[in-house]
């Protein structure tokens, strides 16, 4: 019975033997460790480009929800939440570029995470920014200012990033290492140089209420820009805009094909329509639908109305079940590619320059630059070609749309309003909180906030547990009435 | 028992001197009549005792009125009292396992000991328990039947129940081998010939880590000595009525604000934007054709001259929807053995076959296994043990399940009006669009639920295989060497057909077809050296020493095509944009030396000591290997102290365990490295995305130190048994997401941090109350509770995880809906619920208890039992009850508020109050500072519709949280077994039995079970009732 003894112990021997040594298994075989840069690029590119959102459409009075009281159109807002996690991917991009020495993707990560933190600080106010990304960047995850960064005042951060932008502008290049996975430009550094140096303007341009803030300095700055076109190139057409496209292919379709609710439950608000209609705006015809109960001629002015995105809920859904409220075009529910995303448009640099001028920050012709706009805007938004060329000029030559001596602010922010329906995130909503116009109404009896319009959001709760001290200092520092949706932040005070 | 015998000897001839009294004599035999050698017989007020001998004879000096107390292992204990008798003939009756100091129990690597030597808890529950009524996993049938299990069923078709053991996910193991994966549907109840449930991590601490949960064991039928036995068991289960069923509104139909016109199905404009908040129906109307209220509806036919729809009457057509859509569900086991043995060895063959018919249309489950297990002699020192079973689960559609558009249920029960008749649906395609579009009375948001149930189909096929060889030889009479190899191994497909038109949220389907193909195998070795002497009377050992090493592979890949480019064609070859893919390889590798020494000492004292070292691939390799120990003390106080005669058994135990863990994820071997993960294409350029989590090179593995005091009383001969057990599991150096600010690149840093203590109590309760020749009620009653508190927030300065502070337990539930101090609504100024912008403080979600009760009646052929079981207390959150009545199903919206809404007004003022003055301020953590609020009632009237839609009722129904407290009668057998004389030698025998699962509830939450512990959603609880037949020849 020895032998059999012996049998087993060598399966034994055998089943232990022919395991894999334990470092054999410290390796991931579903997930690399190391990428390059351009395996990076197109998530980042992705979520900074990603800019359509219904809820900003309800905040700027674009739209009205009808499936419930939403506290985003009544003004009842509470928190919002940050997005660091797109820097540190930004920073991990940096390090591969320094990995694989690929210098023009570091240059693209600096706009990319200045986009990023320029999104916050118009959130919330100041944010952590000089102390950020100590964690990813040199491993630290011991010291508190490493893991709970200060805040920083938000004039030093758009001192700094107005600084980076400006690196990134000098400092691409179109004869280095090319870059790939580049899903805006397809790796044409002209186009990205042209996309920083426009985006910069609006930047200097939300900073209007800072025109003479000496450590700012932007006028100096704006003109830097304009009367170097060879160095800083600018957006020529609607073919520089900085957009990311749509694709019929599962998970790259625009985000609200085939949505319920934008099928039904979103209506155009009533002001906006009104808007329109006085200013006899064909891209009506391409925002809006016909209500049912008009004899649905697409291009008739009088068969759109909307519903008030102040009033009571019950009022909206019975003026919507009597048939009278327009939704939102079909295009935005029903079509897989629609129209692009839009980070940063020729039409708004239009805009910008038409406003520098009539702010005196540059000399040239203002309404050039705000007819160049709104052909522009026109042109991109014209789906289907509803809307013919010559109806395009008849609009912009009408005398309802000319420049106005002494409205003209009022008239630039209401066409680059206008322009931005449903594409450039909540931009419209900060050129509202920055000029006050166009005016949002806030007179119905759904409204909450005492009837006034946000300014900002409260700070996220992660924050509050986990960098306490800082967050609340920097509510102390900012905001003497506490963590309000309705605290000035510095950019707008 | 030879020592016992020689202590009593020593106390026999200490009192010999001064014996006055007369021998009384006696013979003991067994019921069949053989003499029984070396039954203990014991006159417990003198302590005297002594022995039978090899013809079962004794003899024992004794007063006259002495009362004897015959034992021997294995069988009845017994009292006589003499009453002057000087001569006595005792037969003996074999112990039906309720002699507690006799209990064997199987433990950890499938040793058998005896309960009694144990200073942990265990619990075993016999496979005879769920031979008759069937569950559709054995899992299933444990169901309140197990102090501190708590397992919760869900109501849904092929759907695993959840298992927690003192709070936590157990180990399974079969025949001694663990399995990972634990498939509870690949075990079949008919093979199981009981279940030993281990609950502490000292029962479990020679799994490893794996075990540090606990674990529940079966061992599986492997054929007896003896002659050919076959046996039948056949049970057949229909689901003819329901338990619980949500109970929907009948008054209104679909639409908005009391309005609906249908135009075109997109759900948009009158059609009221899917919602079921229309016009009341049934309504006189003497100007229409119909005499009721009319409205152009899905099926109203087209005036073929204006092209428009003509209104139709809006009547109530679908009152039964529910009952009209489901149909009867059936559950039926058939199982065939052959069990045969001699001298040498044994041989059980078996084979298996369970069809589950679901009560949705065109769903069920087929369930096959075959196995063959036996023991064989192979040489004088050698003997072998071996198993393998074959099970194959195969499944063309089941159901999903989950809040949303793919489930039925959605379609069903929230997001249909009683206007729409469910049997008017069977046809589920566009006439002409067959294939293309199906039909249904909204085209937006909704699917026909037929159309799901007949063309959405997720099918699953699974083979499975296990077994496992061991071979045991005797070096010595007291050494032994045991090898052992186990296996776990199975392969799947899951596949799923998504037809054109099929709505989900984010996607209308232009077809799909979608392949996850899955292999995966562990095995696990064991060499195991033992060792077993007697020292002396007073003094006994048994040491093991074993080595082991247990590898695991799981390799998936999963296909998907984007867009079918032939309808109803499903194939990947068929995809319209490139195929999507993914694919997973994990392996993972742990090797283990372990000991353990169990001694005893003085007839009545047993210790119990384990130690392991395990190295596993799924640390940081200079962290990966790492020792731990455990320890338990029992003390049978009745074998050593002369105790009242009430008292029959006292045992205490008491065990202390510290288990470590090195799996971070069950699922992912590689959760200690960090690597990119795979981000989405764009329009096909592929990307990488960093994780955002950083971790610790520095882990270490994770522990649980475990303290465990318990105690077993028998009282009046054992009539009444009570075991105690109290425990407490302190869980430290887990593997926690530390969550750091993500400003500083990272939001989190896995590291070992924090520490939860785990505290409960578990009772179980048995006992006799009627033992009669004839009649007999054996009755058991169970009931635990388990709860987890923060001990230490290690990294946070505060002393906080989220909101949770130090100390405070961590099933607390926080809602932010503003609310009183004293819990009333406090709303906005347009009247609607008020938000906060810290969650407060709302209940707790564990149940305080659970509880099981297991009856047993006999009287001569005839066997009822019965099972009830339930919980008390904990919150329950019904997602179904929340979107009922925010979409206007509930029974609880039909009120005249709701008439007034839909004539558009509004009248409705929610009960509550809004805020006059002062204001409320916060810390960091959310806990209240300074409130200064002044309150008066709410007065803002509003659209009842509009309030509905905007809050759901949450206010009027404590924000659907729901008591969890519940009682239900979970299952009754009723047996009728055949006299011998109708089997006439055809049989050896025979039973038929009356069957019952899920018979009734009574619980606090409306149109639910709790069973499952949450709800998604569910399908209605449905009660099953059938017959079993079980032949033997």
């Amino acid at each position: 019975m020895n032998k059999t003894i012996l049998y087993s112990t060598i399966v034994g021997m055998l089943v232990f033997a022919s395991c894999k040594k334990y470092e054999a298994f410290q390796d991931n075989p579903n997930n690399p460790t190391q990428a390059d840069p351009s395996l990076l690029l197109p998530s980042i590119e992705r979520t900074a480009f990603s800019t359509i959102s219904a809820d900003a459409a309800l905040a700027s009075r674009y739209l009205v929800y009808t499936q419930g009281a939403s506290n985003t159109q009544y003004y009842g807002w509470q928190r919002s939440s940050m997005a660091y996690n797109n820097i540190s991917q930004v920073i991990r991009m940096e390090q591969e570029a320094a990995r694989t020495n690929k210098p023009n993707y570091r240059y693209i990560g600096k706009f990319l995470k200045s986009h990023f933190i320029l999104n916050m600080t118009q959130t919330f106010g100041d944010i952590p920014y000089s102390q950020m990304m100590q964690s990813i960047l040199n491993g630290n995850f011991s010291d508190s200012s490493a893991i709970r960064p200060a805040y920083d005042k938000q004039e030093d951060i758009y001192l700094g990033v107005l600084n980076d932008l400006k690196i990134a502008a000098d400092s691409l290049d179109a004869n280095g290492i090319a870059i790939g996975g580049d899903l805006i430009y397809n790796g044409n550094i002209e186009k990205w140089k042209r996309l920083i140096n426009s985006y910069t303007l609006r930047i200097l341009m939300s900073l209007s209420k800072k025109e003479n803030n000496t450590a700012l300095n932007i006028k100096s700055r704006f003109n830097e820009i304009i009367s170097n076109p060879a160095k800083y190139p600018l957006m020529t057409s609607n073919a520089d805009n900085g957009r990311l496209p749509y694709y019929d292919i599962t998970g790259n379709q625009y985000p609200y094909f085939n949505n319920n609710s934008m099928k039904t439950d979103y209506y155009l608000d009533v002001s906006f329509i009104t808007m329109l209609q006085d200013l006899k705006d064909p891209r009506l015809f391409v925002f809006g639908k016909p209500t049912p109960s008009s004899n649905g001629a697409v291009m008739d002015f009088d068969s759109y109305d909307g519903l008030s995105g102040s009033a009571p809920l019950a009022e909206n859904t019975a003026k919507r079940g009597a048939g009278n409220a327009s939704q939102i075009n079909d295009r935005y529910a029903y079509t897989a590619i629609n129209e692009p995303s839009l980070l940063f448009s020729y039409a708004e640099l239009q805009f910008i320059l038409a406003e520098a001028v009539v702010r005196g920050w540059i000399s040239g012709d203002a309404s050039t630059y705000y007819t160049n706009g709104i052909k522009a805007s026109m042109e991109f938004s014209n789906y289907n070609n509803t809307y013919s060329e010559q109806l395009m000029n008849t609009y912009i030559a009408s005398s309802e749309v000319a420049l106005e001596a002494g409205r003209e602010i009022e008239q630039i922010i209401t066409q680059k309003y206008i322009s931005m329906f449903m594409n450039t995130g909540w931009q419209p909503f900060y050129e509202q909180r920055r000029t006050g116009f166009p005016q949002f109404d806030v007179s119905g009896a759904g409204i909450l906030n005492d009837g006034r319009i946000p300014k900002r959001w409260m700070y996220p709760n992660d924050e509050f547990v986990n960098n306490r001290v800082n967050v609340e200092n920097a509510i102390k520092n900012q905001f003497p009435e506490g963590d309000d949706i309705n605290g000035t932040m510095w950019i707008v005070q | 028992m030879k020592r016992i015998a020689l202590n009593c000897l020593f106390l026999l001839l200490a009192c010999w001197s001064f014996a006055q009294d007369n021998p009384v004599t006696g013979t003991v035999r067994s019921a069949e009549g053989t003499p029984l050698a070396g039954v203990t017989i014991l006159d417990k007020s003198t302590g005297k005792g002594t022995n039978t001998n090899a013809e079962g004879k004794f003899s024992i000096q004794v007063g006259s009125n002495a009362i004897l107390e015959f034992s021997f292992i294995g069988y009845t204990k017994q009292l006589i009292p003499l009453n002057g008798r000087r001569e006595l003939s005792v037969q003996l009756t074999l112990s039906d396992g309720t002699e507690l100091g006799e209990v064997v129990v199987t433990t950890a690597l499938g040793i058998k000991k005896q309960q009694k030597t144990l200073g942990y808890a265990v619990q075993e529950v016999s496979g005879e328990t769920m031979a008759k009524t069937k569950a559709p996993t054995p899992l299933a049938a444990l169901t309140g039947k197990v102090a501190g299990l708590n397992i919760t069923n869900t109501t849904d078709l092929f759907r695993n129940p959840g298992i927690s053991l003192r709070g936590r996910t157990p180990l399974i193991v079969i025949d001694g081998i663990p399995d990972p994966d634990a498939d509870p549907y690949k075990i079949n109840a008919d093979d199981i010939e009981s279940i030993s449930v281990l609950k502490g991590p000292a029962a479990g601490a020679l799994y490893g880590a794996l075990g540090v949960n606990g674990a529940i064991m079966y061992t599986t039928k492997k054929g007896k000595k003896g002659k050919l036995t076959v046996e039948f068991n056949s049970s057949t289960m229909f689901q003819t009525s329901y338990t619980v069923v949500p109970e929907v509104q009948t008054v209104y139909g679909n639409g908005d604000q009391g309005r609906y016109a249908y135009s075109n199905g997109s759900g948009g404009g009158a059609e009221g934007g899917g919602w079921i908040w229309g016009p009341k129906l049934d309504q006189r109307d003497p100007s229409t054709p119909s005499g009721f209220y009319e409205t152009t509806q899905y099926d109203s036919p087209i005036d073929p001259v204006t092209g428009q729809r003509i209104p139709t009457p809006w009547i109530s057509r679908g009152k039964n929807n529910i009952k009209n859509f489901f149909r009867t569900g059936m559950l039926s086991t058939n199982s065939i053995s052959a069990s045969v043995g001699t001298e040498k060895g044994s041989f059980r063959i078996a084979a298996n076959h369970m069809y589950q018919q679901g009560v949705v249309p065109n769903t069920g489950l087929n369930n096959s296994s075959f196995s063959i297990g036996g023991t064989y002699q192979l040489a004088p020192k050698l003997s072998m043990d071996a198993k393998l079973t074959y099970n194959r689960e195969y499944s063309d559609n089941y159901p999903t399940v989950g809040y949303g558009p793919p489930n039925y249920l959605y379609n069903l029960i929230l997001w249909i009006g009683p206007d729409i008749d469910i049997r008017d649906l069977e046809n589920y395609w566009m006439p002409g669009r067959e294939g293309l579009q199906q039909r249904n009375y909204n085209l937006s948001w909704y699917n026909n639920p037929h159309f799901i149930a007949n063309e959405l189909l997720n099918g699953y096929k699974r083979n499975n295989s296990f077994g496992q060889a061991t071979f045991d030889y005797k070096i010595t009479k007291d050494l032994s060497l045991k090898f052992r190899n186990g296996f776990n191994q199975y392969s799947s497909v899951a596949d799923t057909r998504e037809p054109y038109s099929y709505i989900a949220y984010s996607y209308i389907s232009r077809g799909n077809f979608s392949s996850q193909q899955s292999n995966y195998f562990d095995i696990n070795s064991d060499l195991i050296l033992n060792y077993k002497h007697d020292f002396g009377n007073n003094f006994g050992i048994n040491l093991t020493a074993g080595a082991a090493n247990a590898y695991r592979r799981f390799e998936s890949v999963y296909t998907s095509t984007d867009g079918l480019t032939i309808p109803e064609f499903y194939s990947l070859t068929n995809s319209i944009n490139p195929l999507k893919g993914s694919s997973t390889l994990n392996e993972r590798r742990t090797g283990s030396l372990y000991g353990m020494i169990d001694a005893e000492a003085l007839g009545f004292l047993y210790l119990n000591l384990t130690g392991r070292y395990d190295k596993t691939s799924t640390l940081p390799i200079r962290n990966n290997g790492y020792f731990y120990p455990s320890a338990g003390l029992s003390a049978v106080l009745s074998d050593k102290l002369n105790l009242p005669e009430a008292i029959s058994f006292l045992k205490l135990r008491t065990s202390w365990a510290k288990v470590n863990t090195g799996f971070i994820d069950a699922n992912n071997p590689y959760a200690h490295l960090t690597t990119y993960q795979i981000g989405p294409k764009w329009n096909n350029v592929p990307s990488l995305v960093w994780p955002t989590t950083f971790i610790s090179p520095d882990l270490v593995p994770a522990t649980v130190e475990s303290a465990e005091f318990g105690g077993v009383i028998g009282l009046l001969n054992n009539r009444i048994n009570l075991d105690v057990t109290y425990f407490t599991n302190r869980d430290y150096n887990n593997f926690i997401n530390v969550t750091q600010s993500q400003a500083s690149g990272n939001t989190s840093v896995l590291k070992n941090a924090n520490v939860f203590q785990r505290r409960g109590w578990e009772f179980v309760l048995s006992g006799y109350p009627v033992r009669g020749k004839n009649f007999k009620w054996e009755t058991t009653f169970n009931f635990s509770k388990v709860h987890r508190w923060l001990k230490d927030a290690t990294d946070n300065p505060d002393g906080y995880i989220g909101q949770i502070k130090e100390g405070q337990r961590m099933d607390r539930i926080y809602i932010t809906e503003a609310r009183t101090p004293d819990g009333q609504a406090i709303y906005n100024s347009n009247g609607m619920q008020a938000y906060t912008p810290f969650g407060q403080y709302f209940g707790d979600r564990d149940p305080d208890w659970i509880y099981g009760w297991q009856n047993n009646f006999s009287f001569k052929n005839w066997n009822l039992s019965f099972s009830v079981d339930g919980r008390i207390g904990g919150l329950i959150y019904s997602t179904t009850n929340q979107k009922m009545w925010w979409g206007g199903t509930a029974k609880g919206t039909v009120t005249p508020f709701r008439d007034d809404a839909n004539a558009g007004n509004s009248t409705y003022v929610g009960p509550g109050v809004v805020v006059t003055s002062g204001n409320v301020e916060y810390d960091s953590y959310g806990n209240i500072i300074s409130d200064t609020r002044k309150f008066a009632p709410n007065t803002t009237p509003v659209n009842y519709i509009s309030f509905m839609q905007t809050t759901s009722g949450a206010m009027l129904n404590n924000y659907f949280y729901y008591s969890g407290t519940y009682l239900k009668m979970r299952e009754l057998v009723l047996t009728y077994q055949l006299p011998a004389k109708i089997m006439k030698g055809v049989f050896t025998g025979a039973s038929v039995s009356f069957i019952a699962n899920n018979l009734f509830i009574l619980a606090k939450i409306p149109n639910v079970d709790p069973d499952a512990e949450r709800d998604e959603l569910q399908t209605p609880s449905m009660r099953s009732m059938g017959v079993n037949f079980n032949i033997r020849f």
